[in-house]
């Protein structure tokens, strides 16, 4: 079983590599998925994280870059 | 009225050319052949297009009975389209332009394949796309679920040697030219990224 996850949702593809680069520098497990199709975006892409890791990735981003939304995967 | 085709004595692929021509013009085609290769060969010809056949063996002689009758409209679609789907690789970005973007569009195309429909029969990573196969790479796991699922993914050993990280490779088998070549151009469909 795939532990809960949520998906981390950009305004522009640039956001989202920026997130994606400070979220590698701190060591936090994440990845870079085409956002689901139920999901809509401005950017295409978003970031997916486990549920426990969440917390710390927000934290990781705030005020470094600008998060459009957060989603719980079903 | 059926049209018949003669191709008693004609040599390989005379008979199924002739079967074929005859079937655009005609609703029903008699075939005769008295060779087991042309036999088989009319066959599968008409299995291919989607027509029911009968056919009466006596000795040497075969007589394929072709009835067009209602056929689906997609026969042409999967005529074209058998044999397996092969996804060939040839860099870790996806398209020209940037690389990081690149990069973003790859992982994102890698992951999505999973639950694409078809899903490929056969990845072939050569030149840069190789790096997408060894320890460190950000995708790993979704290849890993891929080959799981039942993909089959041929990486180049001598693309992993000139970069050398064939020690790290972490999915797929070393692979090399001819399985390669072979795989590509018995695809049936080939996906080039």
């Amino acid at each position: 079983m795939t532990p809960p996850r949520s998906v981390l949702l950009f305004e522009s593809v640039s956001a989202a590599l920026q997130a994606e680069k400070i979220l590698k520098a701190v060591d936090i497990a994440h990845k870079i998925i085409p956002v689901p199709k139920h999901i809509s975006s401005d950017c295409g892409v978003c970031i997916r994280v486990d549920e426990e890791n969440l917390d710390r990735a927000l934290q990781a981003l705030q005020g470094r870059v600008v998060l459009q939304d957060t989603r719980q995967l079903p | 009225m059926s049209h018949t085709v003669d191709a008693r004595g004609l040599a390989c692929p005379q008979p199924v050319i002739l079967a074929k021509k005859a079937l655009e013009r005609h609703e029903e085609v008699l075939v005769i052949v008295n060779d087991t290769a042309a036999r088989e060969n009319v066959k599968k010809l008409a299995s291919s297009l989607g027509y029911a056949f009968t056919v009466e063996q006596q000795d040497e002689e075969a007589r394929i009975a072709i009835t067009k009758g209602e056929t689906c409209a997609l026969a042409e679609d999967i005529i074209s389209t058998t044999g397996p789907v092969v996804v060939a690789v040839s860099s870790n970005t996806m398209g020209t332009g940037d690389d990081t973007l690149g990069g973003v569009l790859m992982k994102s195309f890698l992951h999505t394949l999973l639950d694409t429909t078809p899903r490929p029969d056969v990845m072939i990573f050569f030149n840069a796309g190789v790096k997408l196969t060894v320890e460190g790479s950000e995708v790993l796991d979704d290849l890993g679920a891929l080959a799981e699922a039942g993909t089959k993914i041929l990486v180049c050993g001598t693309c992993l040697n000139f970069f050398e990280i064939k020690d790290r490779l972490a999915a797929g088998s070393v692979s090399n030219m001819y399985d390669i070549a072979r795989s590509m151009l018995t695809a049936g469909r080939l996906v080039r990224i």
